[in-house]
């Protein structure tokens, strides 16, 4: 244990914390950066999450893609990043609104996005971060879930106030079920009726 | 204050108090023979029971001190090396605070092979990055943390489980990453996707720390 703490330590080092670099990569062209730093001031007006862009662009310049696709990235992430803010409104979070405009570029309906929020504004005592209903969601729909069932899976299960760690095993237990040959339709019904099942018997 | 400064009246109140005190012969005798007679103090002592203290005395009696050249030198080298022991135990002791602070803060770390999201509310966790690759040479950590950056974060090889790791220090917030494994980018295979395919392979996400609104 004193040896894998050691490691750990010699691992992680004495240094502060990692955190988003906000400057452009240098391999982009002038008139890139020019072009980025525009639409990133723009996103900063209006009060939009920036940290995103910036990694956007990195990624893009680390995966090397052209100037003009790494453009196209974030102007994308940008108006995304906007209908994000415009589905869970003013008072979300810099984190809220870009796991939700992730979940946006899976196919889940911004509809579906207030719903969420709003579910999860009434329940009695939040054991959930709605970021982390919004990670789950958009990975079930990456997986090939169809987003509108994934939404409705997921609304209901933070409607019965679960935990951020049933969330989380509920998203593993689904992704084993699809990785096994199950339907994603069925591995959702299964795993979300089990989660409520479970909850009603709990219930005093 | 000089004599000829004083008042006319404090002159005649001290003139009168000098004047010798009429004392009975034998009684002055006396008072002087047992002055005489009582122990004379040493220099700076203070008290009766200090003046019977032998021990004290004997501390108190003066003593002339040889040194010897050599020994001179072994004294100041004697006393440099206190002095320096001194001062790294303590620049030791100040490394070694953060160093079990972190040790203690790496116990509830995340483990992306079990539980990609840190439930951790803190505004700082550490987070340890985990990935099977038994025949890798290479693996490095990407990310938005490290400016996407291939050589920034490498991961080292665990000799005894053979998977690669690394652990961070990552602020509270919704983290993307991947993976760079012998030069080819891949998805941790145990976190949650990111919907952001827009350069090639999709991202994996980790959550850290932090309660929303």
């Amino acid at each position: 244990m004193k040896r894998i703490a050691l490691v750990t330590f010699l691992l992680i080092g004495p240094g502060t914390a990692l955190a988003q670099d906000r400057t452009l990569p240098e391999k982009l062209g002038a008139p890139a950066r020019t072009t980025l730093q525009r639409l990133i001031d723009s996103a900063r007006v209006a009060g939009l999450p920036v940290d995103p862009l910036y990694s956007k662009a990195q990624e893009g310049v680390f995966r090397g893609a052209s100037d003009d696709r790494v453009i196209a990235a974030v102007q994308r992430l940008a108006r995304e990043l906007g209908d994000a803010r415009a589905a869970l409104g003013d008072s979300a979070s810099a984190e809220e609104i870009t796991a939700a405009s992730n979940a946006i570029r899976a196919g889940v309906a911004t509809a579906d996005l207030t719903r969420l929020r709003d579910t999860r504004a009434k329940g009695r005592n939040s054991n959930h971060r709605l970021t982390v209903a919004l990670v789950v969601l958009a990975d079930l729909a990456m997986r090939g879930v169809p987003p509108s069932l994934a939404a409705a899976s997921v609304n209901e299960l933070v409607a019965r106030n679960v935990t951020d760690n049933t969330l989380i095993s509920f998203r593993q237990t689904v992704e084993r079920d699809l990785v096994n040959g199950r339907s994603p339709a069925s591995a959702l019904d299964a795993r979300t009726r089990s989660i409520v099942e479970d909850a009603e018997r709990r219930r005093p | 204050m000089s004599e000829p400064e004083n008042p006319h009246w404090l002159r005649q109140v001290s003139g009168e108090l000098r004047e010798e005190v009429p004392v009975r012969a034998a009684w002055r005798a006396k008072l002087l023979d047992e002055v005489a007679r009582a122990p004379r103090p040493s220099p700076g002592a203070g008290d009766d029971e200090t003046l019977s203290d032998p021990w004290a005395s004997e501390a108190r009696r003066p003593r002339r001190l040889v040194l010897h050249p050599l020994a001179g030198l072994a004294a100041a080298v004697a006393f440099a090396a206190v002095g320096a022991a001194t001062t790294l135990a303590v620049m030791t002791r100040r490394a070694e605070t953060p160093a079990r602070t972190e040790v203690a803060a790496a116990q509830p770390a995340s483990r992306t092979a079990a539980a990609p999201m840190s439930d951790a509310t803190s505004d700082v966790d550490i987070v340890t990055f985990e990935l099977s690759a038994p025949t890798a040479t290479n693996v490095a950590l990407v990310g938005s943390f490290n400016r996407w950056n291939p050589v920034a974060t490498p991961l080292e090889r665990d000799a005894v489980t053979g998977r690669w790791m690394v652990s961070l220090r990552l602020p509270a917030g919704r983290h993307v990453y991947a993976f760079v494994v012998d030069g080819d980018i891949t998805a941790d295979p145990a976190a949650p996707r990111a919907a952001d395919a827009d350069f090639g392979t999709p991202n994996s996400v980790v959550l850290v720390g932090g309660r929303s609104s």
